[in-house]
């Protein structure tokens, strides 16, 4: 029977609109936690940037796992950098994660409050004490019970500086600032001496800044930020006056952290924080910089140097959750992480293993001194992002903090008006 | 072969429809010769046929068109974030634009920027189209030249720029060698946002030439000529015989230019960095609307509803945009 153009019309519409009623949100639920069975399937694994530099370490490792648990298949997906967070957007909202995902403690939280982060403290509870209690709390969501992923590895790194330049305005290259007021100090000599075409700095302050300094960052139960404090305040102020005085480079306000590592090879700003994979940088990149490179610890007020934690999620979807949890642990179980930490310059966040002499002895060189001062460190390090601080709210502190810096308002001011929109930005997040 | 033997060769009468299918659809073979080639007739008034050559692009609309846009609208009313599904909020979402400032900066930015760019864009690549309409030796050079920023890349196009206009780059030298002093062009908000339009015009310039290559193409060189017997300088002939003639080409560029303006991302994005200049003041509404509703934590119905601002301001410029040309017209 041949249909009538409005009844195709509306089938069409119909058809249309049908599935923006349930347009690829998830539930909020329905993942398992249950880990226990034979071992088997296809599984995927998703990295951050590695494939680049580590493909034949991951390759090996894949197929280490498929022979050790017969059945198994592990299917590698490496995504670029850029980009990264709203790619697991897509896959999540679409349905398509994959079963293992590396992510960063604020990336697991949304997919732990959608449901789609399986809660380790159950499905792989006896594998817990083989890591660093730090490392292993640093995926759990305040206000939700459990752990969303398996700690891999650490990175801290330490404050690199440009000994030519300290010398030219008069400071002695082998005594860097060790403390904020010494950081602060040198800072405005440098500025003063160079007539302010060298900044020491290149960065406004985030949120890690903050908490180095000795802000509270959050209220004691989690539910609102507390940045806005004494101490937040006094680090604002100082950095305005940097600021005025160009000892924190003009183009500051719009940085990234590409645009200032690029200002530091150049020699156009004094200091700039790194980790030992930028020696080789230097080394290649700016010679003449790598002549005169500088090593120094971050500065910090209490006592805790920052650390950046990377971590291994499971997919509480997976139709394979032995085959997930088991590769997510020996990705991340102590012999592995050691391994990877000998080809990069990254630490395992395994219990024992920063004992091994490997992070403890020096044999003269700048990246031995580096490795071993950044195991050090990261022994009572901190990682001082809160894990609900999400980009939005980033981007909220860093309008705030310009605003003060360019004179628009206070820093008082401008710290209170970034908690409120953070605040307003953690209601809205459930 | 002659002409002759050809025109008289009687042309093949075509075959009467019969109103039946043809035999090789009513699956029998022809009767006749074993070599000759059936009879191919296809009903005229096949009522799905149409539908059936336009499905591939219907489709392709459908999914790629229409469904983002209705899904927008939905999400408009909710307050969907990425992986949560969104409840009903009514006006909540346009309610909070009003009383967001972020919002007020993309409004005034995206308005700012078809301020600065469309009256650039219509005139200068008239000026250049008149320039390289010239048949003179070399002028090939000169036409590909001009046109060579429109195929490059925009992230590329922009992190030259961001080089040339970098506080120690190529730009600033030159104006520090000539004792200018050095210019925060990507430190300033309006100096950004400036760049940026710089940037915008620039890498449009060669495309809209080549729309104007083409009405100028068009347009009788007598008209020219006249003017030029009753004593018309070329200023004159410009702007009493050129504009007139190309003026539909102008309401075109103007109108293309203007919602390609309010619409701008990757200019400003790529010289202001993501946080959009210092303090956010150069922000544009569709860096809003990636700001505030992509990655994990997304408010996608925010960001439908400054979608929607967007699509309705669009709409409405097209719509003044044509009204004028009609009143020209009228």
């Amino acid at each position: 029977m041949p249909m009538s153009r409005r009844a195709l019309a509306a089938a069409a519409v119909t058809a249309l609109v049908l599935p923006l009623s349930a347009c690829g949100s998830s539930d909020g639920g329905g993942g398992t936690t249950d880990a226990s069975g034979k071992v088997e399937g296809d599984i995927t694994f998703e990295t951050w940037n590695l494939r680049a530099n580590f493909k034949d370490y991951f390759e090996g490792l894949i197929a280490d796992f498929e022979k050790k648990y017969p059945g198994t298949h592990v299917k590698w997906i490496d995504q670029p950098a850029e980009g990264y967070a709203d790619k697991i957007s897509a896959d999540a909202a679409g349905g398509t994660l994959p079963d293992v995902v590396n992510v960063s403690p604020d990336l697991a939280v949304p997919l732990a409050e959608a449901g789609l982060a399986m809660d380790l403290d159950k499905a792989a509870a006896p594998y817990k004490s083989e890591y660093l209690p730090g490392a292993w709390a640093g995926h759990q969501v305040p206000g939700l019970p459990g752990t969303y992923a398996f700690p891999w590895y650490l990175n801290t790194g330490p404050l690199f500086y440009n000994k030519a330049l300290f010398k030219q305005a008069g400071l002695d290259a082998d005594k860097p600032p060790k403390t904020y007021d010494e950081l602060f100090a040198d800072a405005l000599q440098l500025a003063q001496k160079s007539g302010g075409k060298v900044a020491t700095l290149a960065n406004v302050p985030t949120i890690e800044d903050f908490g180095r300094y000795g802000s509270a960052l959050m209220n004691k139960d989690g539910t609102g930020f507390a940045f806005n404090d004494a101490k937040g305040v006094e680090l604002l102020t100082k950095y305005k006056q940097l600021y005025d005085a160009k000892a924190l480079d003009p183009q500051a306000l719009t940085a990234t952290p590409e645009s200032t590592g690029k200002k530091f090879l150049t020699g156009a700003v004094a200091m700039n924080p790194g980790s030992a994979l930028d020696l080789d940088n230097f080394k290649k990149q700016a010679p003449s910089l790598y002549k005169n490179i500088g090593i120094t610890d971050q500065i910090t007020s209490t006592g805790h140097a920052n650390m950046y934690v990377m971590g291994l999620m499971v997919n509480s979807r997976t139709k394979h959750a032995p085959a997930a949890v088991a590769f997510a642990h020996y990705v991340t179980d102590a012999e592995h992480q050691m391994s990877f930490a000998k080809k990069v310059a990254i630490f395992p966040s395994t219990a024992g293993s920063l004992d091994d002499p490997y992070f403890t002895k020096e044999d003269g060189t700048d990246e031995t001194r580096v490795r071993v001062a950044a195991a050090k460190s990261l022994k009572n390090a901190v990682n001082y992002t809160p894990v609900l601080f999400s980009e939005q709210m980033k981007t909220a502190l860093r309008n705030e903090v310009a605003k003060a810096l360019q004179g628009k308002q206070s820093p008082k001011d401008a710290l209170d008006n970034a908690v409120k929109a953070c605040d307003q930005l953690l209601r809205q997040q459930g | 072969m002659s002409a002759s033997t050809v025109s008289r060769t009687p042309a093949p009468r075509p075959a009467r429809p019969t109103g039946r299918r043809p035999a090789w659809l009513r699956g029998r073979r022809p009767a006749g010769r074993p070599d000759a080639r059936p009879a191919v007739r296809v009903r005229r008034q096949l009522p799905t046929s149409p539908w059936l050559f336009a499905a591939p692009g219907l489709l392709v609309t459908a999914a790629f068109v229409l469904y983002p846009f209705l899904s927008t609208v939905v999400n408009a009313f909710t307050d969907r974030r990425t992986l949560v599904p969104g409840r009903f909020v009514g006006l909540a979402n346009f309610r909070e634009l009003l009383h967001d400032d972020m919002f007020w900066i993309g409004l005034r930015n995206s308005v700012l920027y078809i301020a600065g760019v469309v009256p650039a864009l219509v005139i200068l690549p008239l000026l250049l189209a008149l320039l390289v309409q010239k048949n003179i030796p070399g002028i090939a050079f000169f036409r590909s030249a001009f046109y060579t920023p429109v195929v490059a890349s925009i992230v590329v196009v922009g992190l030259i720029w961001v080089w040339l206009l970098d506080e120690r780059g190529l730009v600033n030298s030159l104006l520090e060698t000539i004792g200018l002093g050095r210019v925060g062009f990507l430190s300033d908000q309006w100096l950004l946002l400036i760049s940026a339009m710089t940037v915008t015009v620039w890498k449009g310039l060669g495309y809209y030439m080549i729309v104007y290559l083409a009405a100028l193409a068009n347009v009788p060189r007598e008209l020219h000529e006249a003017a030029a017997v009753d004593g018309a300088g070329a200023v004159r002939r410009f702007l009493t015989v050129t504009v007139p003639a190309v003026r539909s080409t102008m309401v075109l560029v103007a109108a293309l230019s203007s919602v390609a303006a309010f619409k701008v991302f990757s200019e400003v994005y790529l010289m202001a960095g993501p946080s959009g200049g210092p303090a956010g003041e150069d922000t544009t509404l569709v860096m809003l609307v990636q700001r505030t509703g992509t990655g994990l934590s997304g408010r996608v119905g925010y960001a439908s509803a400054i979608s929607l601002v967007v699509f309705v301001v669009t709409v409405v410029l097209m719509l003044l945009v044509l009204r004028a040309d009609r009143k020209e017209d009228a």
